[in-house]
């Protein structure tokens, strides 16, 4: 290279070297101090009766991503919240959802967060118990809510860690959540092409849809979650699983190799990629919740499965091509229940509430008002109103929900038969692990009985971990 | 001293001098010519053009199969959503447009006045290991963004930064001074350090002799760095994803990205808010069009 | 240390003065305040910003840190290196990557030179025609990406409906294996294409006009004139555009993340989307600082390469 030819002697290089070893002793340092902040790694707890409120302006922060309900919780929770505490902003900071879990996490990971109840994905749970992130309500539960007035079931999948045997709930258990939204799959199905009976069972479900398909030019049989993002192909894989009898893991002995990959597991991966894949549309295999939705209001499925919270544009006449009003739409579209095969279990969706341990003492006690306040049998039975799916079993019989969408009943049919997966720490991987090897089967990626074999021995490696040197997280 | 340095430095791809082949080749060959260049023109622009064509569409043409080329009805109400809210006021998106023109702005003010001392004096002085202290600066700027933001995210929870415009201005500018330092000590080298010598003689310090004679010469190249810097910070995506989390930080490349992945999908509105967001960049890029080359090398190939 | 931001700062006022001051004192102290004074607050940002991150990272390395989990972070040596470099996950994602660069690099390569070739060879517009070429570099790797995915959406993407047009059948763009990477290969191509069309241009253009007039006398062949002439000429610089987008390559992340989101399965996941993995889905902190490290070191091979033939050509 070519300097100018200047004279002028100094050191800077002493000088860098200088400061070079002086950065490095303050990162050891740093590093050091950054060690101590999380030596005991239980959740604090909340008091068993609300501190006194304040009277001052108090904004209250949420995070969720960025979809409907997290609108419709902002709007619904500044007009009725504010009746009562009329000195409350309510706040509800979205992000991208394929972002969701990184943006709590590492606000969490952070020990500072810009929210006071973030709702995490139920199976979120765990990591943040185990870290101390959020916290633990049950004494303030015992004293401040209806507990009998819910489907067990759905206390414990919202809120209890560890977490529940399928249905049940551990009376004994710590909670650190309340139900905000329910959700579960429900069949889309068209009425004018496959007829307004629903299929029954899933066997039945598939000839239907071949049929349909063959009938049908252009319009697919089947259209369903494949991404490799998210928990998209995983609680795809899972449902099907549950519906022909697998189970996911032993919870008891921590066995998911030989568990998941069991027959049963493997008639569920046959039926997934051989039997339902071929009915989907060309290229269909990076396909989330609006994908779904785009083909279903393109008219280009017979019958397809989504997110009751995630089902509300489809009956959008701006968004549809099946009809410029919503009573046309609905002449088209059904909604129903899951068709059972050896089961009838459903994925259960949908989030929990939660209080940051690292939210300001008002916030967190505002916090948990709110949350004593949105689990009222009149204010549940508002949300539901509102576009939300509540939690509490009078307000899911409701008229008021009934008859808010056309899905709702599904739902409440649905309570039930719901199946969550496992909420343990480890569980960002695990569904990873699921994620990227079901997206690969779907996609000829990998044979099926690989790549179910694969996941279970890498989840099993994933759970086996803890006492492993170094190299965790490949 | 009427040397202009935008001139001197200036070179480009503007250069004339007559083609050899016409003589040769004949009139078939430039005609070849021409066709393969413009349909490789039309491959290169067609996704810029379908990506403006589908900001103007209604939703039921977008998804039209097969795909409407001229036949549409045009509408605005997508760029209209990209500034306001459905139910009025200001958009998230509008905020995130906002949010990037002050990280973009105040990154590449400090990175400027940061850089350029450092590009002059290593540029005048002869500063011992010079080579090895311009390699460690410019291999800074090559470090993996998604490996930096590991430490850096450690980093930011100790003081703080997470989450804050701060953080990202930081961040950025410390990626933008080993490109304005690269840059702008090419466009140094080749003002004369003579000036600055004939100046102190008259009694001038050396810190005078910048000030009042080379900083002068150096200002379109500042102003080309800055832009480049600009166009950087502006486009940055993988700090913003992992370092920011609320509505009122995010800036616009996550804010655009996370258009997609809700409940539906509506890429009239993503391709309304690309455009928009391209826009500026495009302008900018134009105006800096003399020293493309120096700016997307770091500085490091300037002819 | 000095305080060089006093010291730029009260300057101004003083140039303003009309008549030369005397001469100051030796020059030579002068000029070593104003080397430290101007480079050590880029040089102190660098280090905070860049290598105290990196230092931390590669004290972190050695441990079995968890960003989340908290606790003390133990001691572990190498395992964590040990761990990146015998396992298969990674092997897989380093072809991932060495199979984009390789492809990207060299596709960008030959189209890049070949249009800028044509565009040496025109007398008008090429101005012009150098700016249309050049919009997709400027684009935001966001905007490109999710535009990219929307073209090529093999239900509704414009792609697939021009080949129907042309009744041809749909093409699973991000969704089969192969065509996933390939499609990766072809987006990142068509983004920077003209990085190297513009470097390539800038080689061409400085060719002295009176080689090729020499060459003609000889009435050399049009070949054996680009293969004598030309391509000496212009190979250094192109080199250097190259390696450069190389080093870029190497890093990818953005366009991964939201085109196919390393799928199908994770045939598409580059080296960079897998640190992410391991650093935001498990925070396994000490592990993804290793693997960043080795990364690292890469870059810093590459850099070396880039500058060396920078230097060469430079002295040239």
């Amino acid at each position: 290279m070519r300097y100018p030819k200047r004279v002028g002697r100094l050191s800077v290089p002493r000088r860098t070297v200088r400061l070079a070893t002086a950065a490095m002793l303050v990162a050891t340092t740093m590093a050091a101090c950054g060690q101590d902040d999380g030596e005991k790694a239980s959740a604090p707890k909340a008091p068993a009766t609300i501190p006194e409120l304040t009277k001052d302006p108090l904004t209250l922060s949420f995070i969720w991503f960025d979809w409907p309900p997290a609108h419709a919780l902002e709007t619904f929770a500044n007009a009725e919240y504010a009746k009562e505490r009329s000195n409350v902003t309510i706040k509800v900071n979205t992000v991208p959802n394929a972002n969701w879990h990184d943006a709590i996490f590492t606000q969490f990971a952070a020990r500072k967060t810009d929210f006071d109840i973030p709702i995490l994905d139920s199976q979120h749970i765990g990591e943040a118990v185990t870290n101390g992130n959020i916290l633990d309500i049950t004494d303030f539960v015992k004293k401040n809510i209806d507990v009998k007035a819910y489907n067990p079931y759905l206390l414990a999948a919202y809120g209890q860690f560890p977490q529940a045997e399928t249905g049940k709930r551990d009376e004994n258990a710590s909670l650190y959540g309340l139900p905000l939204l329910g959700d579960t799959w429900t069949m889309i199905y068209r009425k004018d092409l496959i007829g307004d009976e629903p299929p029954q069972t899933w066997d039945e479900m598939i000839s239907v849809a071949e049929k349909c398909q063959a009938d049908n030019p252009g319009v697919s049989g089947l259209a369903f979650h494949q991404a490799n993002g998210s928990d998209a192909a995983a609680v795809t894989y899972n449902t099907v699983n549950g519906v022909y009898g697998g189970n996911l893991w032993d919870p008891k002995t921590r066995k998911i190799d030989g568990v998941l990959n069991d027959a049963a597991g493997q008639e569920a991966m046959d039926v997934l990629v051989n039997k339902m894949k071929p009915l989907t549309a060309t290229g269909s295999g990076n396909w989330f919740i609006d994908e779904v939705n785009a083909a279903v209001a393109q008219g280009k499925a017979c019958i397809a499965f989504n997110w009751i919270a995630a089902s509300g544009g489809l009956l959008d006449p701006k968004q549809s091509t099946l009809g410029t009003t919503r009573e046309q739409i609905l002449d088209k579209l059904g909604f129903a229940t899951l068709p059972s095969q050896k089961t009838n279990l459903v994925p259960l969706g949908g989030m929990g509430m939660h209080v940051s341990a690292y939210s300001s003492e008002p916030n967190q006690a505002e916090a948990l008002n709110f949350m004593k306040w949105f689990e009222r049998a009149d204010i549940q039975k508002k949300w539901a109103a509102a576009g939300g799916v509540p939690s509490r079993t009078d307000a899911l019989e409701s008229p008021e929900f009934l008859n808010a969408g056309p899905f709702n009943q599904v739902y409440t049919d649905s309570v039930p038969r719901m199946r969550d997966m496992w909420n343990v720490p480890e569980y960002a991987r695990l569904v990873d692990i699921e994620n990227t090897n079901v997206n690969a089967a779907l996609n000829g990626a990998k044979k099926p009985k690989d790549a179910l074999d694969d996941i279970a021995k890498e989840q099993q490696g994933v759970l086996d971990s803890s006492g492993r040197k170094g190299g965790g997280g490949l | 001293m009427a040397v202009s340095v935008g001139e001197a430095v200036s070179t480009g791809p503007v250069r004339d001098h007559t083609p050899p082949a016409r003589r040769f080749g004949g009139r078939g060959r430039s005609v070849l010519e021409v066709a393969l260049l413009a349909v490789l023109a039309v491959v290169m622009l067609f996704p810029v053009l379908w990506m403006i064509e589908t900001s103007i569409k209604e939703n039921r043409d977008v998804y039209a199969i097969p795909a409407k080329f001229f036949d549409f009805k045009v509408t605005m109400d997508h760029f209209k959503d990209v500034f306001f809210a459905s139910g009025g006021g200001r958009s998230a998106l509008s905020v995130s447009f906002l949010n990037s023109v002050v990280v973009a702005g105040v990154s590449t003010v400090l990175a400027t006045v940061l850089g350029v001392p450092a590009a002059w004096a290593y540029s005048r002085f002869a500063v011992k290991a010079k080579k090895d202290q311009l390699f460690f600066i410019l291999s800074t700027r090559f470090m993996p963004p998604v490996v930096v933001v590991i430490p850096i995210f450690l980093m930011y929870r100790q003081v703080g930064l997470i989450d804050t415009k701060l953080g990202l201005i930081l961040i950025y500018t410390a990626f933008n001074v080993p490109f304005t330092i690269w840059m702008m000590k090419g466009f140094v080298d080749e003002v004369p350090a003579e000036y600055e010598d004939a100046a102190m003689l008259d009694g001038y310090t050396r810190l005078q002799a910048f000030w009042r004679f080379t900083l002068p010469l150096l200002l379109p190249g500042i102003a080309a760095t800055a832009v480049f810097a600009l166009i950087f910070s502006w486009n940055e995506f993988v700090f913003a994803i992992f370092l920011t989390s609320s509505d009122t930080v995010r800036t616009a490349p996550p804010a655009i990205a996370g258009l997609i992945g809700g409940t539906t999908v509506d890429w009239g509105l993503v391709a309304a808010a690309s455009v928009v967001f391209a826009l500026p960049v495009l302008v900018f890029a134009y105006l800096v069009r003399k020293h493309l080359v120096a700016g997307v090398t770091l500085g490091a190939v300037r002819r | 240390m000095s305080d060089p931001v006093s010291l730029t700062t009260e300057h101004p006022g003083q140039v303003a003065s009309a008549t030369p001051p005397a001469p100051g004192r030796s020059s030579r102290l002068s000029d070593r305040w104003l080397t430290v004074a101007f480079t050590s607050p880029a040089l102190l940002l660098l280090l905070a910003m860049s290598v105290f991150p990196l230092l931390w990272a590669l004290y972190l390395s050695f441990t079995d840190y968890s960003a989340t989990r908290g606790g003390p972070a133990h001691f572990v040596g190498f395992e964590n290196y040990t761990a990146i470099l015998t396992s298969a996950q990674v092997h897989q994602r380093a072809l991932t990557t060495l199979i984009y660069v390789v492809g990207a690099v060299t596709l960008q390569t030959v189209l890049g030179f070949a249009i800028a070739y044509l565009i040496s060879r025109r007398t008008h517009g090429r101005g012009l025609l150098t700016t249309l070429f050049l919009v997709p570099m400027m684009l935001s790797p966001v905007v490109v990406g999710l535009f990219w995915r929307f073209m090529l959406d093999a239900q509704f993407g414009v792609i697939n409906s021009m080949l129907g047009s042309l009744g041809l059948e749909q093409v699973e763009w991000l969704t089969r294996q192969r065509t996933a990477l390939i499609s990766l290969i072809v987006v990142d191509t068509w983004q920077w294409t003209p990085f190297i069309m513009l470097i390539a241009l800038a080689g061409l253009t400085a060719v002295p006009k009176y080689l090729y007039e020499a060459a003609a006398i000889d009435r050399a062949s049009e070949w054996f004139r680009f293969r004598t002439i030309t391509l000496p000429l212009v190979w250094p610089l192109l080199l250097i555009a190259v390696l450069f987008r190389a080093i870029e390559a190497f890093r990818l992340f953005d366009l991964v993340y939201i085109l196919t989101s390393g799928g199908p399965g994770v045939s598409t996941e580059t080296l960079s989307f897998h640190v992410y993995k391991v650093a935001f889905l498990g925070f396994n902190t000490g592990t993804a600082s290793a693997y960043g490290i080795l990364m690292v070191l890469v870059v810093l091979v590459l850099t070396q390469l880039y500058l060396r033939y920078l230097n060469k050509l430079k002295e040239d």
